[in-house]
């Protein structure tokens, strides 16, 4: 798989460096802007109803990946803005932080983007969200019962999930 | 020595062809959608008997002949060999596999907080597409008995996932 740099069915999740719940939110989107998943472990405070959230959420980092991608400074030819490409490739951002949180996002060549927010002491989460995409494409791409496009509910994969998320630091 | 192909190639190949005779060849009698797909079960298992039990003897009895696919064929197709037999010595018998792996990825719909919560119809459907599924290797078990000289009858329990058990009927 050359998404993972040829390692076996999926690579090893990061070394735990903590426990407890530091993660606050995970949102999921597909390529049209339909929020697939979101989950919340710790959010004290909800500002939004949560359509304009996951609305909010997703104009903002489609807008910051345009962003970046046009002033970007050592990229002379700016190609297709919005095409998504393999992470790493072109010019992508994958985290901010502020003093209160960190979020960090992914997006795949297939559009899914993942975006998890944590607390702002938190190291680089490339790895992690690679490996959440491995655990989506283990339980919600190859489970017949899923139609892409919707709403993910696979027991598996929100099981799976929580237990991994609980293990970052 | 065979050429490989990519596992999940083959995951995807099964739940297309499951879903397509179903949904659109034909999409309202389930029966004959599930005796389709059983039917292809059996042609490859019958191929695959064959190509497996190569260098090997006659099989005795029954019971040898079950134990070959409860050990050798199941680990040349699932890589794990049948985790529990069980027999009437009457001609049934059960063939429990605690982890199957055409059935790990699959996980029912969980009723989520907005609306549309667990209504017994979706749970229903949902079952009967899991259902769907194992006709298939009900099928690759018929086959390969039959090849084998055994007829016989195969059914599928998927009261525990992922775990599930094929009842083998030997027709006297």
């Amino acid at each position: 798989m050359q998404f993972f740099g040829g390692s076996e069915i999926s690579p090893s999740p990061p070394v735990p460096t903590a426990t407890g719940n530091n993660a606050h939110m995970m949102y999921i989107f597909n390529r049209n802007g339909v929020c697939l998943l979101y989950r919340e472990w710790n959010r004290p405070l909800h500002t939004l109803n949560s359509q304009q959230d996951h609305k909010l959420m997703f104009g903002l980092l489609f807008s910051l990946k345009s962003l970046t991608a046009k002033m970007d400074p050592t990229n002379a030819e700016k190609g297709n803005l919005g095409i998504p490409q393999l992470p790493g490739q072109g010019c992508s951002f994958h985290s901010f932080r502020t003093n209160t949180y960190k979020l960090s996002f992914m997006e795949t060549p297939s559009g899914i983007k993942f975006i998890l927010i944590t607390n702002p002491r938190t190291g680089d989460l490339r790895e992690t969200l690679k490996y959440i995409y491995n655990l989506y494409v283990e339980y919600v791409a190859k489970n017949a019962l899923y139609t892409p496009g919707t709403l993910i509910r696979c027991e598996l994969f929100n099981t799976a999930l929580d237990q991994y998320v609980r293990s970052i630091a | 020595m065979g050429r490989e192909v990519s596992e999940s190639c083959i995951d995807n190949l099964l739940m297309e062809m499951v879903s397509t005779y179903c949904n659109r060849f034909y999409a309202n009698k389930p029966e004959l959608a599930a005796r389709r797909i059983e039917a292809i079960g059996y042609q490859v298992g019958h191929q695959l008997s064959e190509r497996y039990t190569m260098e090997r003897p006659r099989f005795t009895d029954h019971l040898e002949a079950i134990k070959f696919i409860c050990k050798d064929f199941w680990s040349e197709l699932f890589k794990k060999q049948i985790d529990n037999l069980k027999t009437n010595h009457r001609g049934t018998f059960v063939l429990q596999d605690n982890h199957f792996r055409w059935l790990t990825r699959m996980s029912i719909d969980q009723s989520p907080e907005n609306g549309a919560s667990g209504e017994p119809s979706i749970i229903a459907d949902d079952k009967a597409v899991e259902s769907m599924h194992l006709y298939f290797p009900c099928g690759i078990i018929r086959g390969a008995l039959s090849n084998l000289g055994i007829p016989c009858a195969v059914s599928a329990d998927i009261s525990n996932l992922p775990a599930c058990s094929f009842v083998v009927r030997i027709k006297a």
